[in-house]
């Protein structure tokens, strides 16, 4: 047994080797662990947003990098989509539809807070800002982004529809801006008769969902009404209705408009505008800076209004425009909110507006002096915006918008009449509405 | 049960045994989901109940018959596959006749006769959306050049073109299937009937009719067959080059089931939309096997 004794001196040292390594180990395991834990939670967190590929070149220039430059705690990453909305809004409903939607902010179309809200995929916000801090953005802004009493959502930019016009061809014939459906037709019978224009008005006629943002801008002149979301009772197969489709048709039928115009989207009718073709057009505010763009036939020529309504009423505004919601699935809801705070405040709106030029929420921003002196027009922006109407904050609006689309095109088109066609659609819309 | 004594019994047993794994497979993949959709359809599940299903009976399908929307799509569908299946018919077998001639580099065109329906759908559709296109399409440009047309067609924006354009392509696509089936059948038919009525003073004509059309008319059948339950269901096609526009025109019943349910989120009327659209398509298919067996029974000479 003579080698017993080093074997056991051997046995000792490996045992405390081994000790010494198992400490080091653990040592080095916890400091990594520690170290990572100290170092994730100083970490950026990182914000999901879908926006269309046009709408996310300006953002990522302009108040995503000062929004980062003041919370180096938070990073937003945009994520460019398909440019068509409704594709957008598909990308958002598959993604919830199949539980963890990726997106934290979701930025949103007016007439999708109430679908996505009553699924049940948004953030009900209405705890989170005060009465007052609402006050400052425009009304139907707010009232666009409630859902049952709820807020859902803060809004952002505006977009509405508004009457432009031709203030040379008005003076040259010594006309005042039409104020009721009447005057509309009638100058614009003047305006060609002396043959100082080809055509009156344009419009958008075409089946999709800008024919119903014409159509409740001139529901709303007659005062007739589409869906009251309160009860949600019909109104497509009332004489106001009827009074509304008559007053469209008789624009084509009297050579006032195109017989084309029931082909027209947005673009279309901005092109017949700005190449001096009609002395009236309904667009969005859009048009403004390519009407005024240099070298375009129509710059200096043109004004805004509100559109036309019969004596006594006030024409209908419709309400588009963009705002940020909060999804029910996002782990950092608290960041969230504060991307939101920062992103629909003032001084982000305001840079954003000069930067980018789109229409503000907030009303203070219209008679902004710097705004102003870029873009003269938004004081009487702000007038339209004040008579904004909704369209049917109802969960089922697109379905809802769908069938009015179907039978609205119909009846404009002569392939049934509007009484046929406006009885059809409100029992297609009662049978919709009243299950469930 | 089976009564085991005979010969005849126990093999039935037997039978049955080896059946039941494939039998339960069928009702697993096949069954269940159809059951599934046929209660769904009873329940009321959308935005207005926000999304909890509510029992609503039969009221589904008491407001599709209301439904202008679910009509129309029928009949584009009915129009969509009745024309597109009779083209692909007619050519499919023009082609087919000619690829069964002897000609220098058979094999290469066979092979080539295939590629389009080779290629997968959404892409085809991309593909004509833009040979179609207003602007900068192929076929205007054609058109234009040939001095036919003086300014561009808008070929998708147009009801009744945007219709012609979508089962333009269809047939072009899977014109294909057909000539490689009607060729499998050709090639089956014997060249002694063919010499021997020829014999007898037939004309090519008469060859036709009288031996190639009779005897073909089992994979022309089950060609119809295939392709009508195909086109009844189309959708890649037709959402990638139309999204069933301009208006609803091109939108087909399956266009519109996804509406329904992935835009709407209306589950109950979807499943209900389904289930009618299934039992339509059945109640078609059977009809058309009936056919088939009638006339197989008839060319095979048994009745």
């Amino acid at each position: 047994m003579l080698y017993r004794k080093p074997l056991n001196k051997l046995q000792r040292f490996l045992r405390r080797q081994g000790f010494l390594r198992v400490g080091v180990f653990s040592a080095f395991f916890l400091g990594i662990v520690l170290y990572s834990w100290i170092a994730l939670s100083q970490q950026p967190v990182t914000l999901n947003l879908l926006m269309t590929a046009p709408d996310a070149q300006p953002w990522q220039q302009g108040i995503v990098r000062d929004f980062e430059a003041k919370n180096p705690d938070i990073r937003i990453n945009i994520i460019e989509g398909p440019n068509a909305t409704n594709l957008l809004e598909d990308l958002y409903t598959s993604a919830f539809i199949l539980g963890d939607s990726p997106y934290d902010l979701i930025n949103m179309d007016v007439i999708w807070t109430p679908k996505f809200a009553a699924a049940g995929w948004l953030m009900d916000l209405t705890d989170r800002i005060s009465a007052e801090e609402l006050k400052a953005f425009s009304d139907a802004d707010v009232e666009g982004s409630r859902y049952e009493g709820r807020l859902y959502r803060i809004p952002m930019r505006s977009d509405v529809g508004m009457l432009y016009y031709r203030t040379d061809l008005l003076e040259q014939a010594g006309l005042q801006p039409p104020e009721t459906f009447t005057d509309l037709i009638q100058a614009s019978q003047t305006l060609q008769q002396k043959d100082l224009i080809n055509w009156g008005y344009v419009w958008q006629g075409r089946q999709y969902e800008g024919l119903v943002a014409m159509f409740i801008e001139v529901l709303e002149g007659f005062g007739g009404f589409w869906v009251n979301p309160e009860n949600l009772e019909v109104g497509l197969d009332r004489p106001e209705t009827l009074q509304a489709i008559a007053f469209l048709k008789d624009t084509i039928q009297q050579g006032i408009s195109p017989p084309g115009v029931t082909t027209y989207q947005e673009e279309e009718t901005r092109r017949f505008f700005q190449s001096g073709q009609a002395a009236f057009l309904r667009n969005w505010p859009y048009v403004w800076p390519l009407a005024q763009e240099e070298g375009s036939p129509i710059e200096g020529r043109i004004a805004i209004k509100p559109m036309v309504a019969t004596p006594g009423r006030t024409g209908g505004a419709c309400l588009g425009g963009w705002g940020l919601g909060i999804s029910t699935s996002t782990r950092h809801p608290e960041e969230a909110w504060r991307a939101i705070q920062y992103f629909t405040s003032e001084e982000a709106q305001k840079n954003f507006i000069l930067n980018a030029g789109f229409v503000p929420s907030r009303r203070s921003l219209f008679t902004d002096p710097e705004i102003v002196a870029k873009y003269p027009h938004y004081p009487q922006l702000l007038e339209v915006v004040q008579q904004a109407v909704l369209r049917p904050p109802i969960a089922q609006y697109a379905q809802t918008s769908d069938i009015l689309q179907r039978y609205l095109s119909a009846a404009l088109t002569n392939r049934m009449t509007p009484e046929q066609a406006m009885q059809a659609a409100a029992n297609e819309t009662r049978r919709l509405l009243n299950r469930g | 049960m089976f009564n085991t004594k005979t010969i005849r019994g126990r093999e039935q047993r037997t039978a049955w045994i080896l059946i039941v794994p494939a039998l339960l497979m069928l009702l697993f993949v096949f069954g269940y989901p159809i059951l599934r959709a046929f209660w769904l359809s009873l329940f009321t599940q959308n935005l207005g109940t926000r999304l909890q299903p509510v029992f609503s009976g039969f009221d589904n399908y008491s407001r599709m018959a209301g439904d202008g929307r679910f009509w129309q799509s029928f009949w584009v569908t009915i129009i969509f596959t009745v024309s597109s299946v009779v083209l692909e018919l007619i050519l499919g077998l023009a082609i087919a006749l000619i690829l069964n001639q002897k000609f220098f580099g058979r094999g290469l065109v066979r092979t080539s006769a295939i590629i389009p329906w080779a290629l997968p759908t959404a892409l085809i559709g991309l593909a004509w959306a833009w040979i179609f296109n207003d602007q900068f399409g192929i076929v205007n440009d054609i058109l234009l050049r040939l001095g036919i047309i003086n300014t561009g067609i808008n070929w998708l924006g147009d009801p009744t073109l945007a219709m012609f354009a979508v089962i333009f392509a269809d047939v072009w696509k899977t014109t294909p299937f057909i000539s490689i089936l009607l060729l499998a059948g050709l090639q089956s038919i014997s060249p002694d009937l063919y010499e021997a009525h020829s014999i007898d003073g037939a004309t090519p004509w008469q060859n036709f009719r009288q031996i190639t059309l009779p005897l073909l008319l089992p994979q022309i059948l089950i060609a119809m067959l295939f392709r009508f339950a195909q086109a009844f269901g189309v959708f890649d096609l037709i959402q990638v080059m139309t999204g069933g526009g301009p208006g609803g025109a091109t939108e087909v019943v399956s266009l519109y089931i996804y509406s329904t349910v992935m835009r709407y989120l209306d589950f109950g009327y979807g499943a209900a939309l389904v289930v009618v659209t299934f039992l339509l398509l059945i109640l078609a298919v059977a009809i058309a096997s009936l056919l088939l067996n009638k006339l197989r029974a008839r060319t095979s000479g048994t009745t």
